[in-house]
């Protein structure tokens, strides 16, 4: 990142060459969210959400482009040693980036209303004051939401793209920044909102705090943080070794708190059932692509040389992060905490494909992270539609006899209970197929039985809610409300993938199979 | 992972791509898949036409099974197996799974009987399910069970088996459940989802062995990559493969949801848990037979499985009251026999397929005769409260009869021809092994017999024993013609396959038959002789108990032996005793979405889970400085690993 | 003095801002934990790069403030909305989240 000042000072200053094409993906979203906060200062106020909407919506479709044209062009480590756009940060960009337009579209649902439906009025007023009231009878919006997801998803962007530490440890913060904003601002139930925020927050800038640790190990190791510089001196095995896996650990620590991945994993139903039902999927969806990137990038990069010393260990976080993910989600009651709990355990299956340390590992993985992605923003898409006396239905016992009122949202979230599950024909079976085959071929043979084990359990869990669907006695005031085609396109979308990655996933796994090779 | 690249080389080239009308046999698929899509998303317009076209989509799929299978006669016997190309499913990298049928003459004689019976089901439903307001959903969720079971049956690797495995067992859980506005039916389902997750659970445990073991999933490649594996892998691949077959088919020790299953529509017991997917567990073992013939303790226990399934099965048959409990106790038993049959290796599996066919016919038409009661006396089903049917129910009392003929062995019916061989074939071996699985057959044959008399002379002889409101009458046409064809087939089927030889030179080139040389323990006259006696005795008991003496309109608290049996032999309580008690005593406060969920049936280890996880989740207590708590106590162990470590 | 005790005092300063984080209540003084970890991580960097001799250390030392200056914005705006309505900033009190 800085240039090597290792010696003699250099007699003069070397500007470094960055290709501006490699990276223009990421400096589109940036530049995207910055024109989203001037729109939100100086527009009026009855345009801003349509334009937010437009901006944000155009502004990733454009990423997106970029990816797919001058990004690939243009591969490799640019900026100093600081990004590298190779093969499977590609990729995960481009998921990111879908994934958060499809997440962007439910979070821009407002019914019949003028202002998105899921988000608080006012954010800064206490939740019931005499201010409140007043900005929305003022009719005051929150369309800020939409700079602050732009801001999220660059951070997320160049989280599995950093080719160094200090790099990765910046795009955590900015992705994590406007997440812990972004889970304060419910419209309803503000103070469990805004505790999510909190807990997210200190939790968080906690976890950070172990990753940047390690890191500075790696550093007095290696005496550099670019994870190609990291690996040469693991290769070399010099310096002082006590440093290296105490320092390799705390950054897993500090990835594995992002992907929700047990012990790690705290904050994670809190948060997503405080936080507003389009911003948990988006950040369920992405924040766990990201990570899984980064976390990839790290283990296959630059800590590979010393795999035998943290794989016992990540072995023992996934055996327990899907134990725990799997035998905790059997007690939940709401049904946003049960989809957090179901995050976990998924958690665990992928980190089940990353352990096989293999090319089908990747392949395997980016695999599960895309059919999760979409089946988890439809999913709470789907809840944010589900009312009772005007708050969001999240007790199951209001979801009981859905089925009955409410056909097709029923059966859209049943279908994707089934791929939670892992059913066949879903994007879930062949997701967990592919991820335990590929451990299956790494040598995991005990996680993948562990891994059968735990999905048995949490199928129970799914098929008890379509049960309660569909076998059940509609009860309460439980409504549906009418989604409009925001709405609509985000759980269309969702499913879709869903089922087009179960019939037919081989254009997606060929396209991940060809691109598992990380540049170093 | 050596085996992968001999592999690779190694294809047997017994089967053939398909040619001709075989490759249109993706209809058999596309048809009723079709027709449930069509009637699920089809919305009310439907509502009047849509049975009758997943009537006819079914019959349509029938026809192409017919089709196939004459082209397939007409065929040289070494030429009868072909595999059809649909697309390829999960390609990656050296491992590949296509999504391909599997034609040859065992799986055209499962699409045979899946097609035909279940189109007579359609048949029958459309008059059973008349009044019903939701009949399209009922019929859509027919269509996906032909389409789920035909997948089963037509697959060509392990891998889209599963698939259509998950299919049947979704496509059964939402007709258990189909009338879930009744109470107590709407639990019913879980007990059954339950077993089969543990059944899945072990069908996964082994496509992942075989996959781990040969690097493929497809029968041709396990086959010939299974006599290169060692023992020890092949017994465990198979005992998980039998964990599946249990559960799907309802044997011990996974036996207790298909009571609890009778709660659907009376159709669906007959097609799912009387004809075919319950019958699926004895085709996956029929069909990795290479797999078991190296694998003798698997085996053994197959037989042991089969055997202990077969006695319980009609221990627990004398003593229910309930008419479709009753039958399905007698189901489970008769599949008993076809997996003690599958679990002889050669000389038994021609005939396992045998009995399946011949039991699919008089079994399913029994069902329907239950239902054709049951719709004449207003959903009762308590058979103290039947009585003299007979007259008034003609074409009911014909069918039914021929069917209890053919299940209880009686020459000429079919049961006679199919079951007999097994009871042969259980008697050939050495050591103790003939004795102890032969005398179970045998004794076995004389409970059937007497538990079918019971349940025929309390249904349609003696006093009528109604209550007064009930006027039974014959059923319409739409039922009663799929009943006579059922009860032709169980009459004849045995007759034309059996004796004449053509089921076992049909089957031969798939699961091979039996060299010469293996002669029953005692001589085939002798057993002949020896199993019409004990059927004859069970007759002649049920007619003194239940014909000659009144019945009882209210049961009689009868013998500790009967009462554990209406109780099917305890196994709830065993269930509860062994994983459920624990499990809430280690909580004491178990919370429940709903109770309905979970409710005590669903089967001890699930509250166990539950138990776990309601201790657990106290963790989970709210306060962000006890989670940075197990944060850092997550850091300080994973350190302290580290350090022990090294 | 030896180089390698400003690492040992890095890790306990970072072992103080854990224990911060663990026993404070007040959501501030927690936050004042976390930053005298990010604090304590500054101290080894700087210290490694003198260790290495290179400068690389200290510039990373400086972004590291930037980050943790983002940090205290939008943490602090957070404890204030929580704080106002509540009226308090016990953390301990945010706990109705559970189970």
């Amino acid at each position: 990142m800085i240039a090597s000042m290792a010696g003699a000072l250099p007699t003069e200053f070397v500007m470094t060459q960055i290709s501006y094409a490699a990276v223009l993906p990421m400096l589109l979203v940036f530049g995207g969210a910055m024109i989203g906060v001037l729109i939100e200062a100086f527009a009026p106020r009855r345009f801003r959400h349509e334009a937010q909407v437009t901006l944000t919506l155009l502004t990733l479709v454009a990423a997106l482009v970029a990816i797919a044209t001058s990004a690939r062009d243009h591969q490799g480590i640019t900026a100093a040693g600081a990004v590298v756009i190779d093969g499977p940060a590609l990729i995960f960009q481009g998921v990111i980036v879908a994934l958060a337009a499809v997440g962007v579209l439910a979070m821009a649902e407002r019914f019949t209303a003028d202002e998105a439906d899921a988000f608080t009025q006012s954010g800064a007023a206490v939740p019931g004051s005499p201010r409140e009231a007043a900005a929305v009878r003022l009719g005051a919006t929150s369309t800020e939401v939409f700079p602050l997801t732009l801001f999220a998803v660059a951070g997320m962007m160049l989280f599995p793209a950093s080719a160094d530490l200090l790099v990765m440890f910046v795009a955590l913060e900015v992705l994590s920044l406007p997440l812990y904003i972004l889970s304060g601002l419910a419209r309803r139930r503000r103070l469990l909102s805004q505790e999510a925020s909190l807990k997210y927050f200190l939790l968080g800038a906690f976890s950070s705090a172990f990753f940047l640790f390690g890191a500075a190990l790696i550093y007095g190791y290696a005496g550099s943080l670019e994870l190609s510089d990291i690996a040469t001196a693991v290769q070399n095995q010099s310096g002082m070794d006590g440093l290296l896996i105490p320092g390799v650990l705390l950054v897993v620590v500090g990835l594995l708190f992002k992907v929700g991945a047990a012990p790690f994993h705290a904050w994670t139903p809190d948060v997503y059932q405080g936080a507003p039902s389009p911003v948990t999927g988006f950040m369920a969806a992405g924040t766990k692509v990201a990570a899984f990137g980064a976390l990839l990038r790290v283990l296959y990069v630059a800590f590979e040389g010393v795999r035998w010393d943290w794989m016992p260990i990540l072995w023992g976080v996934a055996i327990l992060t899907m134990v725990v993910g799997a035998v905790l989600s059997v007690t939940q009651t709401d049904m946003k905490r049960l989809l957090a709990y179901s995050s976990i355990a998924h958690a665990g299956f992928i980190l089940v494909g990353v352990l096989a340390l293999n090319q089908k590992g990747v392949s395997s993985t980016l695999f599960y992270l895309v059919a999760y992605g979409f089946m988890t923003i439809a999913a709470f898409a789907i809840v944010a539609l589900v009312r009772s006396s005007g708050n969001e239905a999240t007790h199951l016992s209001q979801w009981a006899g859905l089925g009955k009122r409410s056909p097709i949202v029923a059966g859209v979230f049943a279908f994707l209970l089934l791929a939670f599950t892992g059913i066949p024909l879903t994007s879930g079976f062949t997701a967990k197929f592919a991820v335990f085959a590929a451990a299956v071929a790494g040598g995991g043979t005990w996680l993948v039985i562990v891994g059968i084990i735990c999905s048995g359990i949490t199928a129970f869990v799914y098929i008890r809610i379509i049960v309660l669907m569909y076998f059940s006695e509609p009860a309460g005031d439980t409504m549906v409300m009418t989604p409009t085609v925001m709405s609509t396109l985000c759980i269309s979308l969702g499913t879709l993938v869903t089922l087009w990655l179960g019939i037919i996933p081989s254009p997606l796994l060929d396209l991940a199979s060809q691109s598992t090779l990380f540049l170093r | 992972m050596h085996t992968l690249i001999t592999l690779a080389s190694s294809e047997p080239a017994a089967t053939s791509a398909a040619t001709g009308v075989t490759s249109y046999a993706w209809l058999l698929l596309a048809f009723p898949l079709f027709g449930a899509a069509l009637l699920l998303f089809g919305g009310r317009v439907l509502d009047k036409a849509g049975p009758m076209i997943a009537v006819l989509l079914s019959w349509a799929a029938c026809v192409v099974g017919v089709l196939i299978a004459i082209s397939m006669m007409g065929a040289d016997p070494s030429d009868r197996s072909h595999t059809l190309h649909l697309f390829s499913w999960v390609p990656a990298g050296t491992f590949d799974v296509n999504a391909s049928l599997l034609l040859d003459p065992l799986s055209i004689t499962f699409v045979l009987l899946v097609t035909f019976v279940g189109s007579l089901i359609h048949v029958y439903s459309l008059g059973y399910m008349e009044g019903d307001s939701d009949k399209r959903r009922f019929f859509a969720y027919l269509n996906l069970f032909v389409a789920a079971m035909l997948t089963v049956v037509l697959s060509d690797n392990y891998l889209m088996l599963y698939a259509g495995w998950e299919g049947v067992g979704l496509a059964s859980y939402l007709l258990i459940g189909f009338w879930y506005h009744k109470p107590a039916y709407a639990s019913a389902g879980n007990k059954a989802f339950f077993a089969n997750r543990v059944g899945d659970v072990g069908m996964s445990i082994a496509i992942m062995l075989m996959f781990v073991e040969f690097g493929r999933t497809d029968f041709a490649g396990v086959n010939a990559a299974a006599s290169q594996a060692s023992e020890g892998i092949l017994t465990a691949i198979g005992l998980m493969l039998l964990l599946g077959a249990c559960a799907k088919s309802a044997q011990f020790p996974l036996q207790s949801w298909l009571g609890d299953a009778m709660a659907g529509p009376t159709p669906v017991s007959a097609l799912i848990h009387a004809a075919t997917m319950v019958t699926a567990g004895v085709y996956l073992v029929v069909r990795s037979h290479v797999l078991f013939d190296l694998a003798p303790t698997a085996q053994l226990v197959v037989v042991i499985v089969g055997a202990v399934t077969l006695l319980y099965g009609a221990v627990v048959g004398c003593a229910k009251d309930d008419l479709k409990k009753a039958l399905a106790a007698s189901t489970m038993s008769q599949i008993g026999y076809m997996m003690l049959a599958a679990g002889l290796g050669p000389i038994g599996y021609a005939f396992a397929i045998f009995h399946l066919l011949t039991h699919g016919f008089f079994k399913a038409g029994m069902f329907l005769g239950a239902g054709s009661v049951m719709h004449a006396m207003d959903d009762q089903v308590n058979m103290r409260r039947f009585g003299g049917l007979a007259t008034l129910m003609k074409i009911t009392w014909v069918t039914f009869g021929l069917g209890w003929l053919a299940i209880m062995g009686v020459p000429p019916f079919a049961g006679f021809w199919s079951k007999d061989k097994i009871i042969e074939a259980a008697f050939v071996g050495e050591g103790w092994r003939p004795w102890v699985f032969g005398l179970a057959a045998l004794i076995g044959a004389g409970i059937t017999a007497f538990y079918m008399s019971r349940l025929f002379f309390m249904t349609f002889h003696g006093k009528r024993r109604w209550t007064d409101d009930q006027h039974p009458h014959e059923a319409p046409l739409s039922m009663t013609v799929p009943m006579i064809i059922l009860a032709v087939g169980s009459a004849g089927l045995g007759l034309i396959l059996g004796p004449t030889g053509i089921i076992t030179s049909w089957l031969e080139p798939v699961v091979g038959s039996a060299e010469g040389g293996h002669e029953p323990v005692l001589s085939v006259p002798v057993l002949t002789v020896l199993t019409l006696l004990l059927v004859a005795a069970g007759i002649a008991l049920a007619w003194w108990r239940y014909l000659r003496e009144s019945v009882p309109v209210v049961a009689p608290v009868g013998s500790l032996a009967t009462r554990a049996a209406r109780r099917d032999l305890f196994q709830d309580d065993i269930n509860e005793g062994l994983f459920m008690r624990p499990g809430i005593h280690l909580t004491r406060s178990l919370v429940f979405a709903d109770n309905k969920g979970i409710d005590g049936g669903v089967g001890g280890l699930a509250a166990f889970v539950g138990g776990l996880s309601a201790r657990a989740r106290r963790v989970q207590n709210g306060f962000v400085r006890s989670y940075a708590l197990t944060m850092l106590g997550g850091v300080v162990v994973i350190l302290g690993a580290l350090w022990v470590v090294q | 003095m030896s180089l390698v005790n400003y690492i040992y005092l890095s890790a306990i300063l970072f072992a103080i801002g854990s224990a911060v984080v663990l026993v404070r209540r007040n959501a501030i003084v927690v936050f004042m934990g976390v930053e005298l970890m990010l604090n304590a991580t500054n101290l080894a960097f700087v210290t490694f790069a003198r260790m290495n001799g290179q400068l690389d250390g200290q510039a990373i030392a400086l972004f590291v403030m930037v980050v943790a200056a983002a940090e205290v914005v939008v943490g602090l705006a957070i404890i204030m909305s929580i704080y106002r309505a509540r009226r308090s900033a016990s953390v301990d009190d945010a706990n109705l989240l559970k189970l």
